[in-house]
């Protein structure tokens, strides 16, 4: 008796007895089937995914890929982002083998997406495709020859070629947007909005104005900051048309702030959201954020030719705070160093150090290294300083990490790792006293070697 | 040929970071030696091309000092790690691997008669004829596990005999029934175990028979207690190689198409109670087989004393698995000249040394003894001549690899696992495939091939990849520098 696979299989089931065959038949022309079905199985017919684009870009050397294949297995992995931002730069692209870690990573962590698009070349773009938890690849930059990058381009090589042509013709890059802004995704018009903060002027101010009508609020949002930085914009003569009636000087030395009592449309329209985060009083919020987008420079004029430094010392009596959060947050969007500096110097905050020039903001933390114990919020504000550190601030946190290191080893264990990461690499030699620092640096060290 | 010999030895290419961190016993040991690989770490390195040597800073007073004979490769360090190879050792080969170390004229005193040592007995032992266990690599002592058989381990994975890691090791009679009662008086313990293995195959085919002729559709309630129950039966009969099949089949049980693939494991565990029932109709050679797949052990010595055969063999790739405690070890190699496979398996407690002497990628001219068989893959390395810079492995076409694998199987109809390397091939999410349009599915575990496909890019490369009943997996291929790839 010749019994099909499946006959076979059912009698086994259900029991040989019951269909009356012997269960040594059954498993003995079980095997022969086996057997035969592995010797004798042929090759499917299939077909291989299409290849992926030539690469554009070189390769990087042999001992930087080694030296990210260390990364990537847990070696000072905080490095990372350094290594592949290096790499950005220098426009060479990771072997192979290691783009899917890298992708899975990049799947996680939001931040070095922007550089994975550069790095992983045509490869990396050719695996997003077939992987879609790697499609966010595909909405990054990567270095892709112009030409019809505008017109078919991914969204993200579409923003880097908006970048470009921002920076050598701030006028011709606004009139490519102007002509087909209707058709662009909600995403997009806010991120190309954006953009046009490089070499902003008055010449934006009827886009802008316009966009303030936009459908997407991050659009609308993004208008609105720009137009703040341009004091002669309409914009920013109604906010300091609202300011001027909130926030006035009491002719006794002292400023007197009255919030809005209502969030009408057309200051929702300029960018004041009429909604608070929870936990903050609505009228508050509303005059904070009026301040906010009122261009700094109308200040002086309004409070009797004070300078920053004094206007921000005057006492304010109720909704001091919100208005110097305003200022703040003024300072922040319209790049005002000044301001920046003397809002500083009255509370030390991280983000007002971004305002700064590089040098500067180094210099000023290290004012607050050696004054103050090192705590999280030195830390904090340590996190906000850009790298490199300039000598004075590095020679503070050297100095602050060896006193500290058998005091709190805590604290000096967090200081040597934000040290590593932002110290000049070239320093290494100089902080042998700190062997774990001039490990990451040297490390670092090799790595911009490498990467040449 | 010796001339030609000592001549590829200096053309030793620097391994890559891959390749050194997949001799580390374990991922703790990956992640130690990385820490141990900045040059800050380490004093005195030098390498030439046949050792690398340096003193590492440690915690104590006097630094660890450590050396590598890359001819081997065996390992030395004076720290008192029981894993092996130890930290130092892999953090010293990955610093050489990232070109972190000069060249040296010599290696100092403390390094040189070690490696002096090493090349007197290796001297030594190719003056003999090749007899006795291999000097495996062993370095921190004398005695450290290096490519140890186990008495009596069978293709099937270590089981029965050798699950208790407290088996007795290398040489002397290969007993090693840690479970089964001793043998009687007078009564020779073959002779026994002979009967024993005899009265067990023939109540598992009963057993067999009488599950078919009930039928297996309770399988899925009542098979996990029936078959440790079994499998517990088959290590007393001194049948480990059975028991090991036996003891895995609950992982049918997790596929939709259980029942099919159960009769199809019955019958061939079936087909092996009635070989040994009927083993003397068998030709040798599949006698041997069907022996080796039941679990009796074969003598590292009755191995090495087979002609060995010697070759370029490329080493394509390996695999750790555990089981009871265990770990396994399997390497596979091809031979450039004759075209033939081998595994190297080894074991190791879970956590120790495993067997690091055959690098992946690395190409090495061996003599290799095969344990017999009618469809022989299983080796040990009777004897070694260096490495040898070949670059990427030779492979067959794809169109090539069902008439080669009915080959093996009308050799050993239960072999489940068999090393090919396939040139050509371009791979998909699922598949490997060639120009023509044929292709080979990938086991379900394998799929999709990640690494294998960023190499690939969709364009051919060829592959190193074992084949089982499930499909291919992947273990190896080259990249556009050719530079080899572990999957």
């Amino acid at each position: 008796m010749n019994a099909s696979w499946e006959e076979l299989v059912s009698a086994a089931l259900v029991g040989a007895e019951r269909r009356a065959v012997p269960p040594g038949s059954v498993l003995e022309q079980a095997a022969v089937q086996v057997v035969r079905g592995r010797a004798g199985r042929r090759p499917l017919s299939g077909r291989a995914p299409a290849p992926a684009p030539a690469e554009t870009l070189p390769l990087a050397p042999r001992a930087a890929g080694d030296r990210l294949a260390r990364l990537l297995s847990g070696e000072h992995a905080r490095l990372l982002p350094e290594w592949l931002a290096l790499a950005a730069r220098r426009e060479v692209r990771v072997p192979a083998r290691l783009i899917p870690e890298l992708l899975d990573l990049g799947a996680r962590d939001r931040s070095i997406r922007a550089h994975l698009g550069a790095v992983t070349g045509a490869r990396g773009r050719w695996l997003a495709g077939l992987n879609s938890a790697w499609s966010y690849l595909l909405a990054e930059p990567a270095h892709v020859p112009p030409g019809e990058v505008w017109e078919l381009g991914t969204s993200g090589d579409r923003r880097a070629y908006l970048s470009r042509l921002r920076g050598e013709d701030p006028a011709g890059a606004r009139e490519l947007l102007e002509r087909g802004w209707g058709a662009e995704t909600p995403e997009d018009r806010a991120a190309f909005v954006a953009i046009l903060a490089d070499g902003l002027s008055m010449d934006d101010e009827p886009f802008l104005e316009a966009a303030l009508d936009d459908r997407r609020r991050e659009a609308r949002q993004a208008a609105a900051d720009l137009l703040t930085r341009l004091p002669g914009s309409r914009l920013s003569r109604r906010m300091a048309g609202r300011a001027a009636r909130l926030l006035t000087d009491d002719g006794r030395g002292g400023l007197r702030a009255v919030p809005p009592k209502a969030c009408d449309s057309t200051m929702e329209r300029d960018g004041v959201r009429a909604r608070p985060p929870a936990g903050t009083a609505q009228r508050g919020w509303w005059l904070q954020q009026v301040v906010a987008h009122t261009p700094l420079s109308f200040w002086a004029g309004h409070l009797g030719g004070r300078t920053p430094g004094q206007i921000v010392r005057l006492r304010i009596g109720d909704w001091a705070r919100e208005v110097r959060m305003g200022w703040t947050r003024a300072a922040i969007l319209q790049h005002d160093p000044e301001w920046a500096r003397a809002l500083f110097e009255v509370e030390p905050l991280t983000d007002l150090l971004a305002v700064l020039p590089p040098r500067e903001q180094s210099d000023r933390a290290a004012g607050l290294v050696r004054d103050h114990p090192v705590d999280g919020q030195l830390i904090m504000m340590l996190g906000g300083v850009a790298a490199p550190w300039g000598p004075q601030l590095a020679g503070a946190v050297v100095e602050k990490i060896l006193r500290t290191a058998d005091a709190q080893p805590w604290n000096a264990g967090e200081l040597i790792r934000l040290a590593g990461e932002r110290l000049d690499p070239a320093v290494h030699a100089r902080v042998e006293e700190v062997p774990d620092l001039a490990a990451v640096l040297r490390f670092r060290s090799d790595m911009s070697k490498e990467l040449v | 040929m010796s001339a030609g010999l000592a001549s590829v030895r200096r053309v030793m290419e620097r391994w890559s970071r891959d390749q050194v961190l997949a001799l580390a016993p374990d991922a703790a040991s990956r992640k130690a030696a990385a820490g141990v690989s900045a040059a800050g770490k380490w004093s005195g390195t030098g390498a030439l091309p046949e050792a690398v040597w340096g003193e590492c800073r440690g915690s104590g007073a006097t630094p660890y000092r450590t050396c590598v004979d890359l001819s081997e490769p065996a390992y030395r360090c004076s720290c008192p790690s029981r894993k092996f190879p130890c930290k130092h050792a892999l953090g010293l080969l990955l610093l050489w691997s990232a070109d972190g170390m000069a060249t040296a004229a010599s290696p100092p005193a403390w390094a040189a008669e070690w490696l002096d040592e090493r090349r007197d007995r290796a001297a030594k032992k190719a003056g003999a004829t090749a007899a006795g266990a291999g000097d495996t690599g062993a370095g921190h002592a004398t005695s450290g596990p290096g490519g140890d058989d186990r008495a009596g381990d069978s293709l099937g994975g270590p089981a029965g005999d050798d699950a208790g890691g407290g088996a007795p090791e290398g040489g002397g009679p290969e007993d090693g029934g840690v479970r089964g009662p001793r043998p009687g008086k007078g009564r020779p313990a073959a002779e026994q175990r002979e009967s024993r293995v005899t009265s067990g195959l023939s109540e598992l085919e009963r057993w067999l028979c009488d599950q078919i002729a009930q039928g297996v559709a309770q399988a899925r309630q009542t098979g996990l207690a029936d078959w440790d129950d079994l499998a517990r039966r088959l290590v007393d009969a001194q049948a480990p190689g059975v028991a090991g099949v036996v003891s895995r089949l609950s992982r049918l049980l997790r596929e939709e198409d259980w029942p099919g693939l159960l009769l199809g494991e019955y019958a061939l565990i079936h087909l092996l109670a009635v070989a040994h029932r009927r083993t003397a109709e068998l030709p040798a050679e599949l006698r041997e087989t069907v022996r080796s797949r039941i679990g009796f052990p074969v003598t590292r010595e009755s191995v090495l004393a087979s002609p060995p055969v010697r070759d370029h063999w490329d080493v394509l790739g390996g695999r750790d698995e555990e089981q009871d405690r265990l770990v396994a070890r399997r390497i596979w190699l091809a031979g450039r000249k004759t075209g033939r496979p081998a595994m190297v398996l080894s074991f190791a407690p879970v956590g120790q040394a495993l067997d690091a002497s055959l690098v992946p990628g690395t190409t090495i001219d061996a003599d290799l003894a095969f344990y017999p068989g009618a469809s022989p893959l299983r080796a040990l390395v009777a004897g070694r001549h260096g490495h040898v810079a070949a670059g990427p492995p030779p492979g067959m076409p794809l169109s090539q690899v069902p008439a080669r694998i009915a080959e093996v199987l009308a050799g050993d109809p239960w072999a489940d696992s068999w090393p090919v390397v396939l040139s050509g091939v371009t791979p998909s999410e699922d598949a490997l495939a060639d120009g023509e349009g044929a292709a080979l599915p990938l086991h379900p575990s394998s799929a999709p091939p990640w690494r294998l496909l960023a190499v690939s890019g969709g364009r051919p490369v060829t592959v190193a990849a074992e084949w089982t009943p499930g499909g291919l997996r992947p273990l190896t291929t080259w990249d556009e520098e050719e530079r080899v790839v572990p999957l």
